[in-house]
C-alpha cells in the first residue's frame, strides 16, 4: 500500500527544488545579461536588458507558483510581454538612421 | 529525508542526461523515441498506483508535478551553459561577436519559454502556458530586430 501523503510530499519537494535550482541558474544567466547590458554599445545593452527581463520574469512566475505571491505573476507577465515588445520597438528605432 | 534523497537522485539523473546531450552536441536518444517512452512510463506508473489503491486522477496529477520538476531540472543545464557563454565571449573577439551573443540570449529566451510552456502544461497553469507561447512566438522577431539594428548601425559607423 502506497501512502498518498508521502507521494504528495515527494512531488511537492521535487517541484520546489526544481524551481529553486532553475531560479539559481536564471540568476547566473541574469548576471551575464547585466554584464552585457553594461557594455558601451547601445544595441548590446538592449540585448542584455532583454535577456535580463526574461530571466527576471521567469523567476517571478516561479515565485508566484511556489509561494502564492499574486502580484509576482502580474509583474512577470508585464516583464515578459513588454520586454519582448519593447526590444523589437527599440531595435527598430536603432535601425533607423540618426536624425530621421 | 527520503523525499530529499529521491529529489537529489532525480535531479542528478536528469541534469546528467541533459549535460551528456549538450556535451555530445546531438540527441543521445531521439526525441521521437524519448517522448513515447516517457508517456508509456507515465501510464504504467498511473496504473500501478491505481492498483495500489490511489485515485487515478490524483496519482496522475502527482506524477505530472514530478515531471514538471524534471522539466525545471532539465532547463538548468542550457541556462548555465548560456551564462558561461555570455561570460566567456568578451570584446576581444571582434565586432562580429555580437551575433554569437545574440544567439546565446536567444538560447536563454528559448529555454525560459519552453520551460514555461511544458511546466505550465504539467501543473495545469494555463496562464503560464499562454505567456510562454506568446513569448516563444516573439523570440525570433526580437533576435532578428537586434541583429538587423546592429548590422545597420555598424555599416553606418564604417561609412563615417
Amino acid at each position: 500500500m502506497i501512502d498518498m501523503t508521502l507521494l504528495s510530499a515527494l512531488a511537492d519537494s521535487a517541484f520546489f527544488w526544481g524551481a529553486f535550482v532553475f531560479m539559481v541558474a536564471c540568476s547566473i544567466a541574469g548576471l551575464g545579461a547585466i554584464r552585457l547590458a553594461l557594455k558601451g554599445e547601445a544595441v548590446t545593452s538592449l540585448m542584455g536588458v532583454s535577456a535580463f527581463t526574461t530571466v527576471a520574469g521567469v523567476c517571478l512566475y516561479l515565485i508566484q507558483i511556489i509561494f502564492d505571491v499574486e502580484f509576482a505573476r502580474d509583474t512577470a507577465i508585464a516583464l515578459l510581454v513588454l520586454g519582448a515588445v519593447g526590444t523589437i520597438v527599440f531595435a527598430r528605432l536603432f535601425r533607423m538612421e540618426e536624425g530621421r | 529525508m527520503s523525499a530529499e534523497v529521491f529529489v537529489a537522485i532525480y535531479a542528478i539523473a536528469i541534469m546528467g542526461f541533459v549535460a551528456w546531450n549538450v556535451r555530445r552536441g546531438a540527441f543521445v536518444i531521439d526525441p521521437s523515441k524519448l517522448a513515447p517512452i516517457l508517456i508509456f512510463i507515465f501510464l504504467v506508473l498511473v496504473v500501478v498506483l491505481n492498483y495500489a489503491g490511489l485515485n487515478p486522477s490524483i496519482a496522475a496529477g502527482t506524477l505530472m508535478k514530478i515531471g514538471a520538476a524534471g522539466i525545471l531540472f532539465a532547463g538548468t543545464i542550457p541556462m548555465i551553459s548560456a551564462a558561461v557563454g555570455l561570460f566567456r565571449f568578451g570584446d576581444e573577439f571582434g565586432p562580429n561577436i555580437f551575433y554569437a551573443r545574440n544567439h546565446i540570449t536567444g538560447v536563454i529566451d528559448t529555454v525560459a519559454s519552453l520551460v514555461m510552456i511544458f511546466a505550465g502544461l504539467l501543473i495545469y497553469h494555463l496562464d503560464l502556458v499562454a505567456v510562454g507561447f506568446f513569448f516563444f512566438v516573439l523570440i525570433p522577431y526580437s533576435g532578428n530586430a537586434l541583429a538587423n539594428a546592429y548590422y545597420y548601425s555598424y555599416q553606418r559607423r564604417l561609412g563615417k
